[in-house]
């Protein structure tokens, strides 16, 4: 993929850019608003990173503006630890996600990913397949091998989230956040128990394992292939 | 005192505005006694004149010329006159016949004359001086062609009028003066008892946070001032005293996991002989790292929620649909570790607020319940439609909270002495109280025979409140919410 990263904590940038090089990523770095916002509007890119400090021009000044010139690259803000509220003022200004500092990079990584694949998403699908595992949004129906499996609500909202990111890492919290709307960590084994419910559900009595535990990082949903 | 501050005081301009309006209305008052007076003197004076005129030119009708001037002269003669007049008595050509003023251009009608005399005996005049008089005449042309004139002095028109003015000066400066010295006084006494608000609050600053300001207990303006000033004054202080502990507090609480951490990687450096002995020591300081991350979260979000700024973002919350999103989550969670999660939601139950934060405090009750209930143990949630608020409770039979720490488990870092080696930031309720206080949301804590009961009154959303005091024919309550849900 290539990445526009606009950071101007030179530590958070290194960190940022040598993890995503590593994983075989190009990435554009600029270290202000004014050059970021150069970069964004003049560069095409898969996803973008945005600080929400920054000197000069501010994050959010940042993506109102490539918002307003049309620019749909997907953006994942930055925010500082502090911010509770200035998540929503991100996402109001056209952001697509957003990530609190300190943020462990799996999770970065992660979300990355989960951005970068959206502009396909577009088509409306109502059945979502991994494997011999269907999903069919309007019968709220889930079958394996023409097999039916019976799922609580919340049980088919995360199989939903984990199906429309099929191949891809999930963190917990992104799980919290979309599937259980907690923008908080809760003190429970919430994810696991549900991840080891549905996991018992679809994949108990089935040659294939779809649903993984990514070690350190989340969980994946893929067939064997 | 400082006397130049009280020229700047507010009393003082009052005072000093207060008497310049006095003095203003004295003055017109003075103003037009004195013309009233002054007329009243004309009028009189030319009456006398006219009558006099009037009974001369009966002598000229009677007699002509002569027989007036004859009059005229047995009038100047007479000694001890009653009225000072003057009379000149002209030919037709205008020369004088006989009278006391000198002679004058034909006239007539009323004029002013001036005319200079020797100056009368007592007066403070040197014998011999002249002295100049405005005498008020009328003239009449007589039968024969010659001109009467009679007049009298207006001196002593002049000098009434002069001492009406005098007095008038004096009754003005006086008043004025009276007012200002009020003024002052007003001020003074005022100023003295601002100056002890200002002594007080001055001690405060320089550090003496105990003072108070001094009431007299009048339950006037300055007394309410004082009162008010006083109950924020406790305010702040109990504010303070709370900061001052949390910020003891967080010291205490990060200072162990840091040590902790500290200790993990000295030991690695002194013992660890293998890649995975790093690998694991970095695991786990990752672990520690996150935390204490996690306690800074915590203390940031509770401080941002308890600015109020999230207020404005408030808007209608579909709580039963919240509550029942959270059982479904939990039970699964509490079965996991053997306990039972049951519920009992009543429908359509509504409140105002912020869904986010709402969740996450009945989230951290929720979890409050399980992590601190043993296995087996049984947690059950309401929610029903009260008569004034929507009651919630959420009731463990685990150990429950000794009556006497039941006030204190909602302040940041208070934990049970049991709880203290359990993971847990000693947050969680801190957080529900932050929350709860946004809301107007009031919590008990009761015992439930065995363990804990909490109880939450959340103020219901308007048009919610019992259905029995809907008003008849008006819409179902929560209609919206039926969109809100579809929206989702």
């Amino acid at each position: 993929m290539k990445i526009l990263l606009i950071e101007d904590d030179r530590e958070t940038a290194e960190f940022v850019i040598n993890g995503l090089r590593e994983h075989g990523h190009v990435v554009d770095h600029a270290p202000n608003g004014r050059d970021g916002l150069f970069l964004a509007a003049g560069e095409a890119y898969d996803v973008m990173i945005v600080d929400r400090m920054l000197p000069g021009l501010d994050g959010l000044g940042i993506v109102k503006t490539i918002r307003g010139a049309a620019v749909k690259t997907p953006v994942l803000f930055l925010t500082a630890m502090s911010g509770i509220d200035e998540r929503v003022a991100g996402l109001e200004a056209g952001a697509d996600d957003y990530l609190v500092k300190p943020f462990a990079f799996s999770e970065l990584l992660a979300r990355l990913g989960a951005l970068a694949r959206r502009p396909t998403m577009t088509a409306v699908e109502t059945v979502l397949t991994v494997g011999d595992l269907e999903l069919d949004l309007l019968k709220r129906s889930v079958t394996r091998a023409g097999q039916r499996i019976d799922l609580q609500p919340q049980e088919f909202k995360l199989l939903e989230y984990l199906m429309r990111h099929a191949g891809r890492v999930v963190t917990r919290t992104m799980l919290l956040e979309h599937v259980w709307g907690f923008h908080f960590d809760p003190q429970t084994t919430v994810v696991e128990t549900h991840i080891s419910r549905l996991r018992s559900k679809i994949d108990r009595g089935f040659d294939v394992e779809l649903l993984h535990t990514v070690r350190k990082s989340g969980y994946s949903l893929h067939g064997s292939d | 005192m400082d006397p130049t501050r009280i020229l700047r005081t507010t009393s003082f301009r009052l005072g000093a505005l207060y008497a310049s309006v006095f003095g203003g209305s004295v003055i017109v008052l003075v103003a037009i006694i004195n013309w009233i007076a002054n007329d009243a003197m004309n009028q009189q004076l030319r009456a006398g004149i006219g009558t006099e005129l009037a009974a001369l030119l009966y002598r000229d009708r009677e007699g002509g010329a002569a027989n007036v001037a004859g009059a005229i002269e047995e009038r100047l003669q007479a000694r001890n006159r009653p009225t000072a007049l003057f009379y000149l008595l002209t030919d037709p050509a205008g020369r004088k016949i006989t009278g006391n003023l000198d002679a004058q251009a034909r006239a007539e009608g009323w004029l002013e004359l001036h005319q200079t005399f020797p100056a009368a005996a007592g007066t403070a005049h040197e014998p011999g001086a002249l002295e100049t008089r405005t005498i008020v005449a009328r003239a009449a042309r007589l039968t024969g062609g010659g001109t009467l004139f009679v007049g009298e002095d207006r001196g002593k028109v002049d000098e009434v009028r002069a001492a009406i003015l005098e007095a008038s000066a004096w009754a003005i400066s006086a008043a004025i003066l009276l007012a200002a010295i009020g003024g002052v006084l007003v001020s003074l006494g005022f100023l003295r008892r601002v100056d002890a608000i200002n002594r007080t609050s001055r001690a405060i600053i320089d550090g003496r946070l105990t003072q108070r300001i001094p009431t007299r207990g009048t339950g006037d303006e300055l007394d309410q001032l004082g009162r008010n000033l006083n109950e924020m004054l406790d305010r702040i202080q109990a504010l303070m005293e709370s900061v001052r502990q949390v910020s003891s507090d967080i010291a205490h609480d990060l200072r162990t996991p840091l040590s902790r951490l500290r200790q993990r990687l000295e030991a690695a450096r002194l013992r660890a002989t293998s890649v995975a002995d790093y690998e694991a020591t970095v695991e786990h300081a990752i672990a520690d790292a996150d935390a204490i991350l996690n306690t800074f979260t915590a203390l940031l979000r509770i401080a941002q929620i308890e600015s109020g700024t999230r207020r404005a973002a408030f808007a209608p919350v579909d709580l039963s649909e919240v509550f029942r999103s959270l059982v479904e989550t939990y039970a699964a969670v509490a079965e996991d570790r053997s306990q039972s999660l049951t519920s009992a939601i009543e429908p359509a139950v509504g409140t105002r607020g912020d869904r986010e934060l709402l969740t996450q405090m009945i989230a951290n009750l929720i979890e409050n319940a399980i992590r601190h209930a043993p296995a087996g143990a049984r947690i059950r949630v309401e929610l029903r439609r009260g008569d004034e608020a929507a009651v919630a409770m959420i009731a463990d039979s685990g150990p429950g909270i000794p009556p006497d720490q039941r006030g204190r488990v909602f302040e940041r870092f208070y934990r049970l002495e049991r709880s203290r080696t359990s993971p847990g930031s000693g947050l969680g309720l801190a957080l529900v109280a932050a929350v709860a206080e946004i809301h107007g949301i009031k919590i008990a804590l009761e015992d439930n025979q065995p363990g804990l009961r909490v109880v939450l009154a959340i103020p219901l959303i308007a048009g919610t409140a019992g259905a029995e005091q809907r008003p008849r024919g008006a819409p179902p309550a929560l209609a919206n919410y039926g969109d809100e849900r579809g929206a989702r």
